[in-house]
């Protein structure tokens, strides 16, 4: 073997599981074929689960409760093999559901697609929704109850619950995840009321306690702020990255955003976004002004705008005595101005994870400006009304033994909570009963370890983030059984097993009484509860709101470096750690895969005499790590930010970190204070580390891919964006072209032929709208069946993904740069350069103008990705689906998340983006069957990323509609295309990017 | 009297060498018996034949990706390596066929064994198309065999083109190169004494008498060939040229390929033939028949190619600014300056500045300085397409696919392992087969020229043929 294939992620998995079952699994010809498997899954089963999806399939979603159906002697209604079902679900998420749409081949889930009824998802998605089926069908996942570690049975578990749980008196601490389910909630109540001595802890590192206790501070009431940024002209972010995944409702908030910065022509209006920040995150990149300031700093602007407003509008007295060193900032007047003049149109939003008196004072300027239940909605939200016990004080009553039982329901402290010395407490707890996904760091330390069912796997319930209902409907019976939290919860307070679709029906029943089971079959079809939700409730700002900031008022900003700690953007908490897609999703600023670094800015980078993939040490609130240093243009200088959820082990095996160091990242949670940022020092240590980053280059070189100007610049010269406006002279060859009445220039070869009567492909990409978040990236992986690589392939350029998002940094001031984001995908060119040159016609033109991949005739000479200018081309150079499939004991498990309507390609052929061919001749048969043409009506074929997109940026269809929305966006006088020049005559057009800054802060 | 003074050619055979004493010194060497240090240039070569076997075998049995190549840079060192020994096998048709043409005799001291170069040289270039594809296994997909789904290959691919020129260009070589080996296998088989030999010489010579019709035969189709192989040098890399110069990456889209690309193969296949022809006629002794003066004349070659490669790089680099497109601009300063910068200086120092030297006379004659230009030259030339391939793919159009290539240890043993084919080939050639083209080299004796006639008689003396007995003990 060589060191590269040892090295590559997925071999490594072979030889880890190099146990009997696999090597009798490697040693046979035919494996599928052959006997089955003994342990665990197997494909007789999975038959049985087929059956039962059937079933559910044929009666409006119910369940029954037979289990064994074998092949369709009699076919079932509803069901045409190799035709997909969708049926409505939601995922939750830091207790806020996303209303998905979830394809179902046969009864297995293989990708998720957004609700358009439901307001969190409004038909799109996020990369972690996307990268959930994976999670679903990872076969690292816990499969068995364990007791003191050793393998139980749900059943010894449930006799073990009622007999421990009898004792009423005990003393327990609930731990759990946040979770708005209605089921849960009234179990919640229930089990408090049986346990007198029980407390209830929602623990989430990243959640919203202080935006909550922010409200309370201001309104007297834990209140969840609901930012409707569709109705804000001007929007201020102060350290809040709200179009990332990792808030709660980023989705809605991309749809929001985008919705009023679309621009079909010179009279259309964009709203305007400042943020405030110390990284460069993705709501920095799309803002139209942005200041660096550390996170430390965040607070005293804050205070110091507050101050200023209080001049001119009423409310804010609380503040009026702020004096810092920001109440003289340029920033200071310019938003005071721009907050003044729209009065009841702005947005202030402040990050989660700030204080919750800065939460509390953007409540306030929020209140005073007129914005509450304008812009700003303050929803009463029943499972967060109750504060419930605080984490540091239940650790303190289990440090003093004065806890008998804990319960953990989905949240993984021992990890996220290591600064809180969490293990340790845990240990002087006699029972410890923990739910969770994986064997973590808390499932160690627990007697009583119980799987968890996923949520594609499991009825449950849930509010979106603004407060609408919906049902989380299974779509496949459990892979390795396991338990949902309620029916967790139910055991422990019933002491008996009841099934999640009992518990969700009976809470639904009491929600809506008589004619119940009609209504459960809509809510059930289209994701959403109509009946009401979360309470809008008009605050009032309480009369002790000035003594409760007064302290945090004085607060100084720190002096020396600072560390600040954030979720991932790929791996959140470190709760999707082990999704070999999410691992592989480069970040959306810095483009690193498989790892975590310490960001900072050139300027500090320099006077730390470090430089990108140095290892640094960095040691804060008395612990120390070493990570590798990346800067990061446009980063607040003196500040360093950190990303958690790696470095783990024993978790699974795309988690673990090896003892080699090629993947795996560093545990920066040791570092994590009391507050988001803290003090410390770094030094270098004179080693280096290899980190997988997809994007060598950041500048744009001056080359004309990517067109962007302001939006006066736009209402003045409209053509901007054309080729002769950037370069002051044609596309050579269009001024004979013309002369000879033809609309492009000749070429030497044959030009494509394109009959009439078949729709013609094109593709649109809003520069305006995308925010390069990277949903498109794992819903076109989930969609076309792209294998993961590895970071040592990563990083060896080989990396997969059929549509990358390119992020250039642009601007004069290289330390305050601007970061703009580009998704390519294959440009599907009419006179495609690949076609040309490939000497076995493998890549060849079809008659509705798309540029495609044969891969059966394919010999792989990479010719075509040597003359495709946009790179667009992947290389098999392994057998990267055997190996990211055929791992493992159960390579049936991930094969089932393959969509089945895509082939699975070989080693040494290439591949690229196809538009999605399989839905679009999939809705060419549908509309020739039903209308006699073979063009579908606009809207009905969408490709896996445009349907996605949050931001609505990609728009797809047929260009011989003259009506379809993707030829009215290409008629646009901000379309343009990329390399033009080449004569290639891609079918994917850009559309420029505006931006709208404050013409006072240029 | 003339004001002009009559200069005979320097004789081209050095030494008192008659038909007979040429046979021997020439023919020899295939007859003794095989010499130890043989062996053992053998096994070196053996073993670097089994490293690139085993490259090759484990490449079919893992995948492209144990060599370097990524995501912008889909060709790497197999394609380098390909064009570099395509081009080496350049000169050997150049001297056996135009120079022929011209009449240049000077060419029959080298042109058998420049003509063996050749074809081992494509030998090793021709292994590359075949296996740096991604399934190997399907390579014949690119001939145009006829199959059931009329599925043809595309004509538009530089890549077919190519696949064309290079099998045609090893098939003419290899054909020329026999039809001048048959007259020599004659004098083999004739001298030779056991029977193993003479039998295996015998069917290989064809009946060759010596009579005048088959010498009728023999040149015409010479001729013919040599008219055949003429365009071929001049075609083929004019081909390979199209691989790059018919796609539209900048650095590659170029008019001035094509006979860039000539010159340049002309230039490191001369380098090739003199390495070669430094070291074998010291061990064979064959100082008589390649002379200094062989070997000036190729420096004046390498000299001429070298500054008209030269001359193209600098015309790119005009050429890149004339053009105005931003794209070609950039690439060239990259090459110069970007990260690449080190094979650019390489290859311009190799290339451009090391031929000058042979302005000097006293240099041009100087065996060790020759001898080290030509290393030289082979490095800068393979530099040359390390250039051409990777700086132009790793920095194309956006600027966000830029990545970095370096090769594997698998892709250096292959290309090591190249030398074990070549060099087998080269012993197996060096013992078996007459280096010098005997027959030919002859013709250009004083004594082909005979006066049979009796200056004071004017009689006719029928000239002696004698066929010299083999000299078996060694010679050294």
């Amino acid at each position: 073997m060589s060191e590269v294939k040892q090295n590559t992620y997925w071999k490594s998995l072979n030889q880890l599981a190099n146990n009997q079952e696999y090597q009798k699994f490697v040693e046979r010809e035919f494996p599928e074929n052959a006997t089955e498997l003994t342990d665990g899954f197997s494909r007789r089963s999975f038959l049985a689960i087929m059956g039962s999806a059937v079933l559910l399939a044929s009666c409006d979603f119910a369940r029954r409760p037979i289990q064994k159906i074998l092949p369709y002697s009699k076919q079932p209604e509803d069901v045409i093999p190799g035709i997909s079902l969708y049926y409505a679900s939601a995922m939750p998420f830091l207790g806020n559901l996303t209303g998905l749409v979830v394809e179902n081949h046969e009864g297995r889930p293989t990708k998720v697609e957004g609700n358009e009824l439901h307001p969190g998802s409004r038909g799109a998605t996020s990369a972690y929704n996307q990268a959930s089926v994976l999670g679903m069908y990872d076969p690292d996942r816990s499969r068995k109850v364990l007791k003191g570690g050793n393998n139980a049975s749900v059943e010894d578990f449930v006799s073990f619950a009622k007999s421990h749980f009898a004792d009423t008196k005990q003393r327990i601490a609930f731990i759990s995840e946040a979770n708005s389910s209605p089921t849960l909630e009234s179990l919640k109540k229930s089990t408090l009321k049986k346990f007198s001595n029980a407390t209830w802890t929602t623990y989430e590192v990243f959640g919203e306690e202080n935006a909550l206790e922010g409200t309370n501070i201001a309104f007297g009431k834990r209140l969840r702020t609901y930012n409707q940024l569709d109705k804000a002209d001007v929007i201020v972010s102060l350290n809040d990255d709200f179009m990332a995944a990792t808030h709660p409702n980023s989705v809605e908030n991309a749809k929001m955003v985008s919705s009023r910065r679309k621009v079909t022509g010179t009279n259309d209006t964009m709203s305007r976004i400042y943020s405030v920040e110390d990284s460069f995150t993705l709501t920095g990149s799309l803002a139209d002004n942005r200041l660096k300031l550390k996170a430390s700093e965040i607070a005293p602007f804050t205070f110091a705008l507050a101050a200023a407003l209080s001049k001119r509008v009423s409310g804010l007295d609380a503040f009026k005595n702020v004096n810092n060193q920001f109440s003289n900032h340029k920033w200071i007047s310019v938003l005071v101005d721009e907050l003044t003049n729209n009065m009841g149109k702005s947005v202030l939003t402040t990050g989660l994870q700030n204080s919750a008196e800065e939460h509390a004072a953007v409540a306030a300027i929020n209140y005073a400006l007129g914005n509450a239940n304008k812009t700003v909605s303050y929803l009463q939200a029943p499972h967060l009304s109750d504060k419930g016990a605080t984490l540091s004080s239940v650790l303190e009553d289990m440090k003093a033994g004065a806890v008998d039982t804990v319960v953990l329901i989905g949240t993984n402290p021992s990890y996220t909570a290591q600064n809180l010395e969490f293990t340790s407490a845990l240990k002087k707890v006699a029972n410890v009963i923990h739910l969770s996904d994986y064997v973590d760091e808390t499932s160690k330390n627990a007697s009583w370890h119980v799987n968890r069912a996923h949520y594609l796997e499991t009825w449950g319930d849930g509010y979106s983030f603004n407060g609408t209902r919906s049902v989380i409907q299974p779509q496949i019976q459990p892979l390795y059984d396991g338990l949902s939290e309620i029916e967790l919860l139910n055991i422990i307070a019933n002491g008996s097993l009841a099934s999640g679709y009992d518990l969700v029906q009976r809470t639904f029943k009491s929600i809506h009484g008589s004619s119940f089971s009609a209504k459960w079959k809509k809510i059930l079809h289209d994701g959403v509860d109509p009946k009401d939700g979360f309470k809008t409730v008009s605050p009032r700002l309480t009369s002790s709101f000035s003594k409760n900031v007064a302290k945090a008022l004085s607060k100084k900003a720190t002096t020396g470096i600072e560390v600040v700690i954030r979720p991932d953007s790929s791996l959140f908490d470190g709760r999707f750690a082990n999704i070999a897609w999410l691992q592989e999703l480069p970040d959306p600023m810095t483009k690193i895969t498989w790892d975590n670094v310490a960001l900072m800015s050139p300027k500090t980078a320099e006077e730390l005499g470090v430089k990108n993939e140095d290892v640094v040490e960095i040691t804060t609130n008395g612990k120390t790590i070493k990570i590798a240093a990346w800067i990061q243009p446009g980063h607040v200088d003196g500040s360093i930010t950190l990303s958690v959820g790696y470095g783990r082990d024993g978790i699974g095996r795309v988690a673990n970190s090896y003892m080699d160091f090629t993947t795996g990242g560093v545990d920066t949670y040791p570092l994590m204070g009391k507050e988001l940022y803290s003090e410390a020092k770094v030094s270098k240590t004179g080693d280096s580390y290899k980190i997988a980053c997809v994007q060598d280059h950041h500048s744009l070189e001056d080359r004309d891919m990517f067109r962007m100007a302001t939006l006066e610049e736009y209402k003045k010269n409209p053509d901007f964006a054309a080729y002769l406006s950037v370069h002051g002279y044609a596309v050579p060859g269009m001024k004979e072209a013309a002369e000879k009445g033809e609309n492009a220039p000749v070429s030497l070869f044959d030009e494509q032929t394109f009959p009439e009567g078949e729709p013609q492909w094109g593709m649109a990409i809003d520069l305006n709208s995308c925010f390069g978040c990277g949903v498109c990236v794992i819903a076109c992986q989930s969609e076309n069946n792209i294998p993961t690589i590895g970071k040592k392939e990563v990083l060896r350029g080989r990396e997969m993904h059929w549509i990358r998002n390119d992020r250039y940094y642009v601007g004069e001031d290289a330390n305050n740069p601007q970061a703009v984001h580009q998704p390519v995908p294959c440009m599907h060119c009419e006179l495609a350069p690949c076609e040309q040159v490939c000497p076995v016609a493998a890549t060849t033109h079809s008659e509705d103008g798309m540029n495609q991949m044969t891969y059966n005739r394919c010999i792989g000479t990479r010719y075509c990705a040597n003359n495709c200018p946009y790179k667009v081309r992947r290389f098999n150079f392994f057998n990267y689906s055997k190996e990211f499939l055929a791992t493992g004991t159960e390579t049936d498990i991930i094969s089932m998340a393959m969509n089945p309507e895509v082939t699975v390609r070989f080693r040494g052929v290439m591949e690229k983006c196809t538009y999605c061919v399989q839905r679009v001749n999939r809705a060419k048969i549908d509309a020739k069957i039903e209308t006699g043409s073979p063009k579908p009506a606009d809207g009905t074929v969408k490709t896996a990323c445009q349907q996605a997109c949050p931001a609505d940026a990609i728009y797809f269809g047929d260009l011989t509609d003259e009506n379809s929305t993707v030829t009215k966006m290409k008629r646009n006088e901000r379309n343009y295309l990329m390399l033009e020049e080449l004569n290639a005559r891609p079918r994917t057009s850009y559309m420029a990017k505006l931006r709208n800054p404050n013409p006072a802060l240029a | 009297m003339s004001k002009y003074e009559y200069i005979p050619e320097p004789a081209l055979v050095k030494g008192d060498h008659d038909f007979s004493s040429l046979t021997r010194l020439v023919t020899d060497i295939n007859l003794r018996p095989t010499p130890k240090a043989w062996y053992i240039a053998m096994m070196a070569a053996n073993a670097l034949l089994l490293v690139l076997l085993g490259s090759i075998g484990y490449l079919i049995w893992e995948g492209i990706g144990i060599w370097g190549l990524n995501n912008p840079v889909g060709w790497g060192w197999a394609i380098i390596n390909f064009v570099w020994w395509v081009g080496i096998g350049h000169a050997g048709t150049l001297i056996s066929a135009i120079l022929f043409l011209f009449r240049q005799d000077w060419r029959t001291a080298i042109n058998r064994f420049a003509e063996a170069m050749t074809i081992f040289a494509v030998m090793c270039a021709l292994i590359f198309p075949g296996i740096h594809v991604g399934r190997i296994w399907v390579i014949y997909w690119v001939f145009p065999v006829p199959n059931q789904m009329s599925m043809w290959p595309n004509f538009n691919s530089p890549l077919l083109w190519d696949v064309f020129a290079v099998s045609t260009y090893f098939t003419v070589s290899f054909l020329f190169w026999y039809v001048g080996l048959v007259p020599d296998l004659a004098t083999l088989r004739d001298r030779a004494v056991d029977k193993v030999r003479k039998v295996a010489y015998g069917i290989f010579a064809m009946g060759w008498t010596g009579s005048n019709r088959h010498w009728w035969n023999y040149e015409k189709s010479y001729m013919i060939l040599a008219g055949l192989a003429t365009p071929l040098v001049l075609s083929v890399h004019t081909i390979v040229s199209f691989d790059f110069a018919v796609s539209l990456i900048p650095g590659w889209h170029t008019t001035i390929f094509p006979p860039y690309f000539v010159a340049g193969a002309i230039f490191s296949g001369f380098a090739m033939v003199l390495t070669l022809m430094i070291v074998t006629r010291k061990i064979f002794g064959m100082k008589d028949i390649m002379t200094d003066d062989h070997m000036e004349k190729m420096n004046i070659i390498i000299l001429v190619t070298g500054s008209m490669v030269g001359f193209a790089y600098m015309m790119e680099f005009f050429i890149a600014w004339y053009s105005g497109v931003e794209y070609e601009k950039a690439i060239f300063i990259k090459r110069a300056t970007g990260p690449y910068a080190w094979a650019y200086w390489t290859m311009m120092t190799c290339n451009v500045l090391s031929p000058q030297f042979f302005w000097s006379k006293k240099l041009r004659r100087s065996v060790g300085f020759t001898f080290f230009i030509s290393i030289v030259v082979n490095i800068g030339m393979w530099f040359e397409r390390f250039v051409i391939t990777v700086t132009s793919l790793a920095n194309d159009y956006l600027p966000s696919s830029w990545d970095y290539y370096s090769p594997t240890l698998w892709d250096i043993l292959t290309y090591v392992g190249t030398f074990g084919l070549f060099f087998t080939m080269f012993l197996l050639f060096l013992r078996f087969l007459p280096m010098v083209a005997l027959a030919e080299i002859k013709a250009i004796l004083p004594q082909a020229d005979p006066h049979n006639y009796d200056d004071v008689t004017k009689e006719y003396h029928a000239p002696k043929v004698v066929v010299p007995k083999p000299q078996l003990a060694e010679k050294v």
